[in-house]
């Protein structure tokens, strides 16, 4: 009979929110002592480095109910998915909305994912990628609201002013072109990637791939150098 | 390498040469040290990379707490992964129509491991069962 204990941990170092950890193990049958999880087991799942484990590792550990290591995964990687997302729908809530969502997909389908079919890097990037495409796309004819969020610009105030009317002239021409090819600059510049695995993300050729860059480049340019 | 060739792969590269296929930038690089035009096309490439870059949206601590909360909310209330069934591999073929073709193989298996009726069964024959119908009126 598999059953499921659940362990609440709160987090007192820095008053976050409160985890729960479940540990999948098995009772023998007729024996009411064995309803609580072996204590080594779960010592040993409490000790876990979530830390210093990969990615890879978190996500294996996830798939058994880890939701330690989960967060730990979180917090790794909402930064650059609300990044990639800022990038393509060019809206702060908006971007919000998809980070976290990608990770809850991560979540749903922690226990589906091998490791030997993709790297988990790729796969992420890819449901957030779709995501925010499906976003920009539903939010098609609604205007991008204001956002405050970009970093604060150099440190004169007409260094300042330049940065911020670039920014403004590069924010206003990325609104304009087409979601992919934003998808396509914020996987192979903000977030670094290599052109295959760029190319995994998108779910396109290398050579597609870099007919969405050669394109957003030329549309970048055009409006830039007006 | 032709200016044009250069242009063409600034445009599929970017203006970052270690990105590039590695024959391709060395013949850039060649290309770089005499040609003025394609030094000009190079800065003017690396410039709009520049500004791009600077673009970028961090979320601030706030926005990122929020969102670690959002996901460890849902994610405690949420059930645990759902581990693949022994027949998940059929899933990529459901578009395919592969349900159709599964319900399709299972009747043809059925109807080879049925057993035949024959058409010499009495019990089957035409006048007996309008006699047995005619029987019930």
């Amino acid at each position: 009979m598999g059953l499921a204990v659940l362990l609440r941990i709160k987090e007192e170092n820095h008053g976050g929110p409160m985890f729960l950890l479940s540990l999948p193990f098995t009772a023998l049958p007729g024996r009411s002592e064995t309803l609580t999880p072996p204590r080594t087991e779960a010592q040993a799942v409490l000790n876990r480095d979530r830390a210093a484990a990969t990615d890879e590792a978190l996500l294996g550990w996830s798939a058994t109910g880890d939701r330690l290591a989960f967060d730990q995964l979180s917090l790794r990687h909402l930064p650059r998915l609300y990044q990639l997302a800022h990038r393509i729908t060019g809206d702060a809530a908006a971007a919000e909305d998809v980070a976290q969502e990608a990770m809850l997909r991560v979540w749903q389908a922690a226990a589906r994912f091998d490791p030997e079919r993709a790297k988990f890097g790729t796969w992420l990037h890819r449901i957030a990628t779709n995501l925010a495409i499906d976003r920009t796309r539903q939010a098609r004819h609604t205007a991008p609201a204001p956002d405050d969020t970009l970093p604060a610009p150099g440190p004169s105030p007409e260094q300042q002013a330049v940065t911020r009317q670039q920014r403004d002239r590069v924010a206003a021409a990325l609104q304009e072109m087409p979601a992919r090819q934003r998808a396509a600059l914020a996987l192979f510049y903000d977030q670094e990637m290599e052109g295959a695995q760029a190319a995994a993300a998108l779910s396109v050729s290398t050579r597609g791939l870099e007919g969405l860059l050669r394109r957003a480049r030329r549309f970048l340019a055009g409006r830039l150098e007006d | 390498m032709p200016l044009t060739r250069f242009l063409r792969l600034l445009e599929s590269h970017g203006a970052d040469l270690r990105r590039w296929p590695a024959a391709d930038a060395a013949a850039a690089r060649t290309l770089l040290t005499h040609s003025a035009d394609a030094q000009v096309a190079l800065q003017r490439a690396a410039g709009i990379e520049d500004a791009l870059r600077a673009s970028r949206a961090l979320p601030d601590a706030a926005a990122l707490e929020r969102m670690r909360a959002h996901v460890a909310r849902h994610v405690a209330r949420a059930p645990l992964p759902v581990r693949p069934g022994p027949l998940h591999w059929l899933r990529p073929l459901l578009p395919m129509g592969g349900g159709a073709l599964a319900a399709l193989a299972a009747c043809g298996l059925w109807l080879m491991l049925a057993n035949p009726v024959s058409l010499d069964d009495a019990g089957f024959n035409a006048p007996r069962q309008l006699a047995m119908i005619e029987s019930t009126d």
